[in-house]
């Protein structure tokens, strides 16, 4: 949790300052703090991140199953992993829940937010209501979820009708309808968080204005807020797809990439490799295809959505 | 961007997922220490039965110039914490292990010291251990691994009313447990509960089959290397059978949803639903956490069934043997060593373990069988330990640690339905052997 919360963090830096960006209008570079206000995140991220990636990428051509000293083997660990059926179809089903992830909860969660940023009091009381997945952690998720859905004694031996004999953890497409579920169930309350804060901001001005021009409920919203939430709809699409290729508690927990491995996907198969076959070599090589693969698409939505532009979302205001 | 701190992240989540995951257990994680103080350091896994290894840590350095410590490590995480700390200079001087493949990496890598000299001043060292049981901590022939713990025989639970109601007996021989299942189908309950959702629960299944119908062998040639052994016929006999018996709805349609680790295979045989389960001997506890009188009266017992024409011995056994302890090489003290493990085929021990609910498999441990808690229980798996001829270890066990998931995601396969012989015998021949 504490990470989907940091992960925020720089997103909504960067709004403020594109927001002081524009109010000082476009060619404002004045009164910038000096690099030195930015030293101490750059040695901790050094340390902690740059140095263990570019350890991780040179593992990456080692072998070491943790005994002894890494001995370099080249290309082996890659040509491994690149014909590995398995490697494969990991990649795709990583593509796919993260697609799934997407898909379900950018809507629910621009829907809820936007209701939640109503300043009613039930509002407020539901929108409480909501976070609470939120502070449950990953594991404990995937523990209820994994009680609740036993075929026996939970959910569906009480829905027959909907759930037939229960099977859900058997079959591809249900297990990974599973995942879709309960990682929507626990993340959309954050992502929902996001858009009752960018809703919130939206100046109450513009819905008079439509209202005079005689815009209903419906076009105020597809004219007005969904423009406006523009910015945090990229950081919120951003989140959960670092957040979906990188899934792993709710599998380790739920599926444990079964059955078979229809539901193995990329970060779980690494964790496999490198922690259950004590394979270091092939798993920092599974791990290193993910953080490329995260930093591309990352950028691709960074660049077609515009946000690397900085531009303010407040059009038609300053 | 962010992103890229996710990887270490990524790295470091498996660690602290494990600890994470290990909710129940909250010893005192303080593994490693130097082996420069004086002192020898006994690591093991951190559970419940920390109690005795405690006590006979006590019991040791009340008469011993070299002081023991015992570090434990909180279980889930237990063989990876152990791996990276064993080549370092924090490594224990005595560890925890399941004795095969958990130490053949280590033997391997010449990490561990073989016990022919401890044996040679103190034959007791082995003569007074179940041999069945003593055999599985040896690697290429030498003794690695001192019996430290109970030993875990699985065998077939099943739900004495649920039987009765359908007029079964419990099977001696699989046509009788096919003609169970059968019943038991009639009656409206599922016939057998199986956890398949944690996937070891299924592999069961093939040891024993593997076992009766082509004896020990096949599977020690296997692992030994020679790969033609699942290609066999009776391999293939095996195989046959298991899917004859999935077929037959034997575990319903459902079992890869069930899970036995939350307790609902379990459940299922304690409320009725399910006939049999195939478990290891701490079933018995598991029922009686669950619910006591049904363990106390509803539950019962009985070793694998024979299977007809098969070659091997139908006492033979399957499971987790025991754990051991095995010695690092650089140890400064090995007097003092073999002075500890003495301890372990001591009355004191023996004891201690029975007390709390396990079965030691010293030659001394028939004794006292009367004043465990659960005599009857105790004796039954005693006999059928003492009894067996083979005690093949579990596979995930016996196979070096890369093989687990392949086997695991074999063993599922083969059940549901994904994969067929073939494909089964071919995912067994490329698992790692070394």
């Amino acid at each position: 949790m504490t990470t989907q919360l940091t992960r925020n963090q720089p997103a909504a830096g960067s709004r403020g300052t594109a927001r002081r960006g524009s109010d000082s209008s476009s060619a404002a570079r004045v009164g910038r703090p000096g690099f030195g206000w930015a030293l101490p995140a750059t040695v901790f991220f050094a340390l902690f991140a740059i140095v263990p990636l570019i350890m991780v990428a040179v593992l990456s051509f080692m072998s070491w199953d943790g005994l002894g000293s890494p001995e370099f083997v080249g290309m082996d660990n890659w040509s491994r992993i690149l014909d590995d059926p398995v490697m494969i179809k990991s990649v795709w089903l990583t593509l796919l829940v993260t697609v799934l992830g997407v898909a379900i909860q950018t809507p629910l969660s621009i829907l809820l937010g936007v209701w939640a940023a109503g300043q009613q009091r039930n509002r407020a009381v539901l929108s409480v209501i909501y976070f609470i997945p939120l502070l449950l952690s990953a594991t404990a998720v995937s523990v209820l979820w994994r009680a609740l859905l036993d075929p026996n004694f939970g959910i569906p031996a009480q829905a027959t009708w909907l759930f037939g004999d229960g099977n859900l953890f058997g079959k591809q497409a249900t297990a990974i309808g599973v995942l879709a579920f309960v990682s929507t169930w626990q993340f959309t309350p954050f992502h929902t968080l996001i858009y009752q804060g960018a809703a919130r901001a939206i100046p109450h001005v513009l819905y008079q204005a439509a209202e005079i021009d005689g815009a209903g409920r419906y076009r105020q919203f597809f004219h007005i807020t969904l423009p406006q939430l523009r910015n945090s709809v990229i950081t919120s699409m951003i989140l959960m797809i670092v957040g979906g290729l990188t899934t792993f508690e709710t599998v380790l927990i739920l599926t444990q990439g079964g059955p078979g491995t229809d539901t193995t996907i990329s970060a779980y198969y690494m964790y496999q490799k490198a922690f259950k076959g004590f394979d270091f070599g092939a798993g920092a090589a599974i791990a290193l295809v993910l953080v490329v693969a995260a930093t591309v698409i990352s950028l691709i939505v960074v660049r077609v959505s515009g946000y690397d532009k900085m531009r303010s979302s407040m059009e038609g205001l300053s | 961007m962010k992103i890229r701190a996710r990887l270490p992240r990524l790295l470091a989540g498996g660690v602290t997922l494990g600890l994470t995951l290990s909710l129940s257990a909250c010893g005192g994680g303080s593994g490693g220490g130097s082996s420069n103080d004086g002192k020898i350091h006994v690591l093991v896994y951190g559970d419940t039965n920390n109690k005795v290894e405690k006590q006979i840590v006590e019991t040791f350095n009340k008469t011993s110039d070299v002081k023991a410590v015992l570090d434990t490590i909180p279980g889930a995480d237990y063989q990876q914490k152990l791996q990276t700390i064993i080549s370092t200079p924090q490594a224990p001087d005595v560890f925890f292990n399941w004795g095969g493949g958990s130490i053949k990496p280590f033997v391997k890598a010449d990490l561990l010291m073989p016990l022919d000299d401890f044996i040679k001043d103190d034959p007791g060292l082995k003569s007074n251990f179940l041999p069945s049981v003593f055999n599985n901590a040896t690697v290429d022939g030498k003794p690695y691994g001192i019996p430290m713990r109970g030993t875990q025989p699985v065998m077939l639970f099943h739900n004495k009313k649920v039987l009765d109601d359908a007029g079964v007996q419990p099977p001696r021989t699989w046509d009788e447990l096919l003609d169970a299942v059968k019943k038991l189908k009639a009656k409206g309950v599922t016939p057998i509960a199986l956890g398949a959702g944690d996937q070891w629960p299924t592999l069961m299944w093939f040891e024993y089959l593997y076992d009766r119908v082509a004896g020990p062998e096949l599977f020690q040639k296997a692992l030994g290397g020679d790969k033609s052994a699942w290609e066999s016929p009776e391999s293939k006999k095996a195989l046959g059978m298991i899917k004859q018996l999935v077929d037959a709805g034997a575990f319903g349609s459902n079992f890869d949803s069930v899970k036995y680790t939350n307790g609902a295979s379990p459940a299922l045989v304690a409320r009725g639903k399910a006939g049999f389960e195939l478990m290891g001997s701490w079933y018995y506890s598991q029922q009686q956490d669950g619910d006591k009188d049904f363990a106390a009266k509803g539950l019962g017992y009985t070793a694998f069934p024979s299977v007809q024409g098969g070659k091997g011995d139908p006492t033979d056994i399957v499971g987790n043997t025991n754990n051991y302890y095995s010695v690092l090489k650089k140890t400064k003290h090995p007097e003092a060593v073999a002075k500890f493990l003495k301890l372990m085929y001591s009355d004191e021990f023996v004891k201690a373990q029975l007390g709390l609910g396990n079965l030691p498999t010293t030659t001394n441990t028939e004794k006292f069988l009367d004043g465990s808690t659960n005599p009857a229980y105790s004796h039954f798996q005693y006999d059928l330990v003492k009894k067996a001829p083979s005690f093949q270890l579990s596979w995930d066990q016996a196979y070096p640690p890369a093989a687990m998931t392949p086997i695991y995601q074999a063993v599922q396969q083969f059940f549901n339905g994904q994969t067929d012989a073939g494909g089964f015998i071919k995912a067994m021949q490329a698992l790692p052997t070394e």
